[in-house]
Formats: C-alpha cells, structure tokens, sequence
C-alpha cells in the first residue's frame, strides 16, 4: 500500500450514473450508455488514445512519404534565378542583418493572445461545471473577467489595437 | 477493497519515450545555435509534458498545457524573435553582474524541492488513486472547477491581477502615439486625387524578356519611356535599366507606319 | 454527468481500433480530393463557366491527378532556405490536420462484425480543447514555413496568418463557452447527445454565428484568406514550396476546413442527428443512417465556404484584425455574461416570467439613456477638438518652436520634399538621359 500509484476504483464509485444524464436524450441513447459505460470501469487511458496515436503516425507516414517520393520522381534542373528567393521576377532585396525586423505589432497581438487563452482556460472548466458552482462561481468569473477587461478597455481606448 | 497495481505496459512505455522525447528536447534547446531551433525544441518538450500528464489522468491540464504553453507562450517567443531580428545571434557577454552563480542558487533549490516534492508523493501518504481523485466531482474537468473555485480562488484571481500586469506592461512598452488622427479609407482616396496623383493604374513595365522585366521602363506609344512604370522600391535603389536605344526607333518607325 | 459516455471508448479490439484509424485518414483524404473538385466546380458555375469536367465522371479525378501531377514536378529548395525545418514545416501542417478529427463523431454506436462501436474514433472529457490544442500545433506549420523560406514574402505571409489564426482562435474558443455551459461537458459525443431536445444553433445563435465567422479567419479562406493576398504577398507562407511539399500544404487548408466544418456541425447542428422532419422517423437515429446526416450537414458548411469565396471580396488587414479583436471578442464574452446569469436564473432563483420582463426592460432603459449621455459627452468633447484643430490651422507652424526642433501638431501644415518623389526624380533623368532624348509625356512622378 505504502508504495502504491496506481488503485482501482472501488466498485460503487464508478457505478454511480449521475442523474443528471438520464433527463437528456430518449429512451435508445439512454439505455445504450446504461449497458456500456459504467459496467466497463474507469477509463483506461492508454486505449483511449491509442487511436490518436495510430492516426498520427498514419498521417506523419503520409506526409513524410509524399516529401520523399517527390524528391525521387521530380525533375531535376539546375538553373541560379530558379533556386534565389522569389519576388515577382526582380532581384531578391537584399536581407538586412539579422533576417529583419517586424512592427512591435506583433508582439502585443501575441501578448493579447496569451492573456485571453488563459482566459479560455478558466472559463472551460466554469462553464462545464456552472451548474455545481452556482452564484459564487458566476461572481468570482465575473471579478476575473472585469480584472482582464481593463487591460482590454485601456489597450482599445489608447489604440493598441489599431492595425495600419 | 482497493488493490494495488502496477503500471502496466503502455503506460511504461509512454513514460519512457515521452520522458525521453522531453529531456531531448531540453537539451536540444539549450545547444541550439540558432534561436527559432531553440524554441522548436522547447515545444517539443513541451508536447512530451502535455503527453505525460495526459497519461497520469490529467487530460485536461494536458490539453491546455498544449494551448498554453505551446500554443501561445512558444508563439510570442517566436513572435518576438522575429521582431528583433531572427536570425540575430545571442549575445555571449554577460550584462547581469553574478548572474552564473545566481542560476546555479536556484537551481540546486529547484532540484531540492523537486526532490522533496516526488519524496512526498512516493511514500504514499494519503494516495486515493488517480481514477478516485477525478471521479470524486463527476469527472476531471468538474474536480478541477470545484477546486478553482473553493481553495484556490485566491491564486484564480492573483492570475487576474498577473494577467492585468502583463498586458499593461507590454502595451506601454511598445505603444507608439499617433499624432495625427489616422486617414480614412475615403480621406486617403480624396487626397490621392486632390494633389494631382496618378488616377488610374500606372502602366506596366516593358516586357522584354531579356532582364527581369520589372526594372525595365514600359515604352509609350510614341517611343518615349515611362518612368513611373518601374515600381517605386526599384527606382529608389537606382535598380532602373536602360533600355536598347534601337528597341525605341523600331517601335517609332511601326508606329509611323513604315514596314520592315 | 461526465463519465457517462467514456465507457463507450477504449474497448475496440486492436483490429477494430486500426480498421477505424485508416478509415478516417481514407475518409479525409477522399474529403479533401471531393471538396477540391466541388469547390472549382460550384466557383464556376458561379462565374458562367463549366470548371473541370475532363478527368474521370464530372470531372472528379481531376484533384487526385493534380496530385500525382505535383509529384512529378521539380522541387525547388531555395537557397536562402533552412534546410530541416523547411522539410518539418508541411509534414507538421499536414499530421495536425489529419489528428485533429479523431474525436469527430459521426454516428452513433453501431454494430461491425458483431462488435458494438460508436462511429467516433475516440473521445475523453475534454476533447473539444483537444482540437484547440492540435490546432495551436498546426499553426507551427504556417510559421515555420514562413521563416525557413529566407525570403521576404513567405516571412510577411507567416507571421501575418500565425497573428490572425491566433486572433480568430480566441473568438472562436469564446464562442465554444455557451455550449459547454448548455451541455455541461467537453466531450464532443455527450455535446451531441445533449443536443437532442434542441440544437444549440437555435439557442445559442450568436455563439453559432461567432463560430462560423471565426472558423473562416481561422482556416485563412476568403474573405479572410489575407496571408494569400495575390497582390500583396504572393502566395503567402507558400510561396517558396513546390511539388508534393506544396500539395501538403494544400492538404492541409483542405482538411482544416472539414474539421471546422464537421466541429460546427457536432456543437452546433446536432452531429450526428437527423434535423427535425426526419427525426420523426423512428430510426432516422439508429444504426448508419446518421452518418449519412453528418456528411449532409458537413457539407452545406463545405459550401458556405465556397459560397463566401465567390462572393465576397477579400478584407483589408487592419478591417480584419479589427473585426475579430473588437468585434467577435467583446460580444462573445457580454454573450456568455448574459446566457451564464440566464442560467444562474433558471437554475437558482425563482423568478416569474413578468419579473424578467421588467428586469429585462430597465436593463435596455439603463442601457439607452448611458449610451445618450455617452454620445451626449463625445460630442461635447469632438466639438472641442474641432475647435482647437481651427484655431492651430490659422497660425503657421514654427518647427523649431522653443529652440527645440518638433513636429507639427495634428493640424498645422508644413512644406516638405517626399523621398519617394526625390529618388523618382533622379531614376527619371538617368533613364531617360540614356533611352530617349525627347521624352515628353512623363507624368508627374507619383508624391
């Protein structure tokens, strides 16, 4: 016991279908996930994404084979103006040091990213479980919510999110 | 009651490969020369944690460290490589007095807690199972809000406040005040043709087949060159060619009407 | 609630598990060949011509022997390129693509060789940010291509499409959140369960219309398809690919689109499901028959898609970036303020229909009077300006005003040479000098 990671649920745990479900859909999808799911145990998760896994290497097989035959069944010819990167047919401008330099633009658009995708990620997990979080759920998302819209409110007043 | 068992296969595997996949990874960032490299190598790190925590029945702290760190985090290095520069070289003179020894301080602590952290979780005090800790809620995701929502709500908010600071941050950091309210799409029509501009499109350079096109002046019907048909960036560099003195009697002598 | 579905996973036996495996990849791949065909064909017809009706019944081969026809063109590396990620870049593009529509469902459990299966290859709870997650990797494939080209047009195609898939990804995970909340599950199999009494396009419309305006910026195809802007930036993040390489790419947008589409249709359409007159009959439900609704409701996506192509002309940059940052955001979280307090309503406090009416008519009455006294203080403040704007107008501007050299302040006017109009000038003379002696008819160099 003392060494223990992994334990098996005890059996009552996992036979308890949440009443919830039953309310939703008609009687066929019911009985279906009555007799599938919770007879069969917790998940086991390497099943679970076993199929990813074969897709994946299906698809990386796909791409990596259409990558190398290519270089097989392709022609071959040499030319200078062929292999210089292309700009509509006049001479490449010449790259600055360091590959240049791009609008700080980019960066905010990157930053205000980030922040909103935490955002999504808090917002998930509330909004799936909203039901069992009741009032005190909605008030702390709605504080969060408010603290991430002033960034917001002042980066538009001041036009930060200004493209030209 | 509760039995005791061992990883079995796959999860042994997943473990050994993702493990390894995300040390590689470590070390690839670390002794890449280039700085894009190094950031590629990080995110496969990155997808190797997100692998292992999804195997250890967190999928959800998988996916979003995925969105998170992969997605957005690893984008904004990119982003900012770019804007300083990509290929740009990283600069081997320390600027920060002491800050080797500094590194090597906390990195003997992190290895310290890390230590205590997984001496803590190995001597099994406490240990309900994984499936037990995400059924206990109805599910991984609900088990997640509850504690987002009850114990941890201050650090939920502290993320807020974070959030608010890094946003500012960056926004004052790079805001650049316009001086004059921005033109818009009918005022920069209107000024176009106002101060006499080109209304129409400009012609096209003269095709000749012989140079890259586009740096030779078209040639109007009465012989004489075009200047603006050379786009503007080639006249600035004086990238401009001449054209064949002869290419210009020919075409006065067809338009005179004379045969060849 | 959750749980309850996952059962129904990771039970296939091994041959079951491969046989769904590669009839998903097949399906994508036949997908992709289709909607490449029926896309220039429905264009066509659009713009009074025939389209391609040469190769195969209707032209249908005709995408396939494009794609052996780019196998056996030459692939160019450009010099200026970084050899191992220009190699990487497609092949990420194109595996994140095909992996994300694992958790798709398209039907419901069914029975093959004696097995019961549901029609999905896999789910787990939280397979909707699954696909966020897989989509956040495929947008290394556009950056990637974009910077290991080492030219300049492939670089500014890029970084211009990672910043609008990255803007429109937002909207459209905020738009995800009305969904979550109705089914109370991430789970694409429950989402379409729960969708039974009523599909979520009917109640939660402006998440729908959110989804499908940010699934078009996000897979970058008209009118958004900015990073492709012909006359702007060649052709984008791909303008140094050739051959297959090329066709990866392709792929990729290709299969992009049916999985928004076929996400659309599992959190929004019901899935699977048979719409309303056919679900009256009894087993519109059961067994194959819902694969048939799926590939329906996927394809009208398909063609809303195409549909926009030929109709809509391309956005400018800054109207774009615009639209999505103050438009689809801030609906979308003001959307989710009111459907969370509609529900927190129905779910906890007992209110009588005549009670939310009149909530809901002094909500508007606040709203309309702050926004008169709103327009009331910005038009004080305009005129203001407009005011001051005259006054700086009537006086001439002093550029070393104080001693120090300035700028001039938004209004007053000052006289100077364009570089642009210098360096036109002098190319004129030289050319001209050279060419022809007697040239007349130059225009005034553009200013």
């Amino acid at each position: 016991m003392e060494s223990s990671r992994f334990i098996v649920l005890p059996a009552p745990l996992i036979h308890e279908a949440p009443e919830h479900y039953a309310c939703i859909g008609r009687e066929g999808f019911h009985k279906r996930a009555k007799s599938f799911s919770y007879e069969q145990g917790a998940i086991d998760p390497v099943n679970v994404y076993t199929p990813i896994l074969i897709l994946g290497i299906l698809a990386f097989g796909f791409a990596a084979f259409s990558i190398i035959i290519a270089t097989l069944t392709g022609p071959k010819r040499y030319n200078r103006a062929k292999v210089d990167a292309y700009e509509c047919g006049i001479e490449p401008t010449p790259q600055p040091m360091g590959g240049g330099r791009f609008p700080v633009k980019y960066y905010l658009t990157a930053m205000m990213f980030i922040i909103f995708d935490i955002e999504l990620v808090f917002l998930y997990p509330w909004a799936v479980a909203f039901d069992q979080l009741e009032l005190f759920g909605f008030l702390a998302m709605a504080l969060f919510l408010f603290n991430l819209a002033v960034p917001f409110v002042y980066e538009w007043r001041r036009g930060g999110l200004e493209w030209d | 009651m509760n039995e005791v068992i061992e990883p079995n296969l796959g999860e042994t595997l997943v473990f050994w490969i993702c493990g390894g996949l995300a040390v590689v990874g470590a070390l690839g960032m670390v002794i890449s020369r280039k700085a894009v490299h190094s950031a590629l190598w990080i995110a496969l790190t990155m997808i190797n944690l997100a692998i292992l925590y999804v195997a250890n029945s967190a999928p959800f702290l998988g996916m979003v460290q995925v969105v998170v760190y992969t997605g957005a985090v690893m984008m904004l290095f990119l982003f900012v490589l770019m804007v300083v520069g990509v290929d740009s070289s990283d600069s081997l003179i320390e600027t920060i007095k002491g800050q080797r020894v500094a590194a090597l301080l906390l990195g003997v602590g992190l290895t310290i807690m890390l230590v205590a952290g997984l001496g803590a979780g190995l001597s099994g005090a406490g240990t309900i199972g994984l499936d037990a800790a995400n059924a206990a809620d109805g599910g991984n995701v609900q088990g997640l809000a509850r504690l987002m929502f009850s114990d941890y709500i201050i650090a939920f908010q502290a993320t807020g406040a974070l959030l608010i600071t890094a946003a500012v941050g960056a926004m004052v950091l790079t805001h650049r005040e316009y001086w004059q309210p921005r033109k818009s799409q009918r005022e920069l029509s209107q000024d176009r043709f106002t101060d006499g501009g080109h209304p129409g499109n400009k012609p096209s350079p003269g095709v000749y087949a012989r140079h890259n096109a586009v740096d030779t002046p078209a040639l109007l019907p009465d012989g004489s060159t075009s200047a603006i048909s050379i786009p503007a960036p080639l006249r600035a560099r004086d990238d401009a060619r001449a054209i064949d003195v002869n290419d210009i009697t020919n075409v006065r002598r067809l338009t005179e009407g004379e045969s060849e | 609630m959750s749980g309850s579905q996952f059962g129904l996973f990771g039970n296939d036996p091994w041959w079951l598990v491969i046989g769904k495996s590669v009839a998903v990849f097949g399906l994508l791949v036949l997908l992709t060949l289709f909607t490449i065909w029926w896309e220039r064909r429905v264009v066509s017809r659009m713009q009074n011509r025939i389209g391609p009706n040469r190769v195969g019944p209707f032209g249908l081969l005709q995408s396939l022997m494009d794609g052996f026809k780019l196998a056996f063109k030459e692939e160019i590396l450009p010099k200026s390129a970084h050899v191992g990620v220009y190699w990487i870049a497609p092949v990420i593009s194109a595996t994140a693509a095909f992996v994300a529509f694992a958790v798709i469902p398209f039907g419901p459990t069914v029975s093959i060789f004696g097995v019961e299966t549901p029609l999905q290859l896999t789910d787990f709870p939280v397979s909707v940010l699954y696909v966020l997650a897989i989509a956040s990797i495929g947008v290394y494939g556009l950056v990637l291509a974009g910077w290991a080209s080492g030219s300049t047009y492939p670089l500014l195609g890029g970084l211009r499409s990672t910043a609008q898939v990255i803007s429109y990804e937002i909207a459209m995970g905020l738009s995800f959140v009305g969904v979550f909340l109705y089914a109370g599950s991430m789970s694409t199999s429950e989402i379409v369960i729960a969708q039974e009494p009523i599909w979520y396009a009917v109640i939660l419309l402006p998440s729908f219309l959110i989804y499908v305006t940010s699934m078009v910026g996000e897979t970058n195809r008209a009118p958004f398809d900015l990073p492709e802007a012909e006359g702007e930036l060649v052709g984008g993040f791909h303008t140094e690919y050739s051959s297959l390489k090329f066709a990866l790419f392709f792929l990729a947008e290709y299969i992009n689109m049916v999985t928004v589409s076929a996400l659309a249709t599992t959190l929004f359409l019901g899935g699977y499901l048979a719409p309303w007159p056919l679900s009256l009959w009894e087993s519109a439900n059961t067994g194959w028959w819902p694969v048939l609704w799926w590939l329906i409701k996927v394809q009208l996506f398909i063609f809303l898609f195409i549909w926009l192509r030929a109709t809509l002309p391309r956005m400018r940059y800054d109207q774009f970036m615009k639209f999505g940052w103050k438009i689809l955001i801030p609906i979308s979280i003001v959307w989710i303020f009111i459907i969370a307090i509609a529900r927190l309503f129905r779910d906890s406090v007992s209110v009588t229909n005549t009670q939310l009416l009149v909530g809901g008519a002094i909500v508007i009455a606040v709203l309309l009077i702050g926004s008169w006294l709103f327009q009331l203080r910005a038009d004080k403040r305009d005129a203001a300006a407009e005011l001051e704007l005259d006054e700086r107008r009537a006086r001439p501007f002093d550029a070393n005003a104080g001693g120090y050299p300035v700028p001039p302040l938004p209004g007053e006017r000052f006289e100077y040479t364009s570089r642009r109009a210098m360096a036109a000038g002098t190319v004129a003379t030289t050319t001209v000098a050279v060419a022809a002696p007697e040239t007349t008819n130059e225009e005034a160099p553009d200013a």
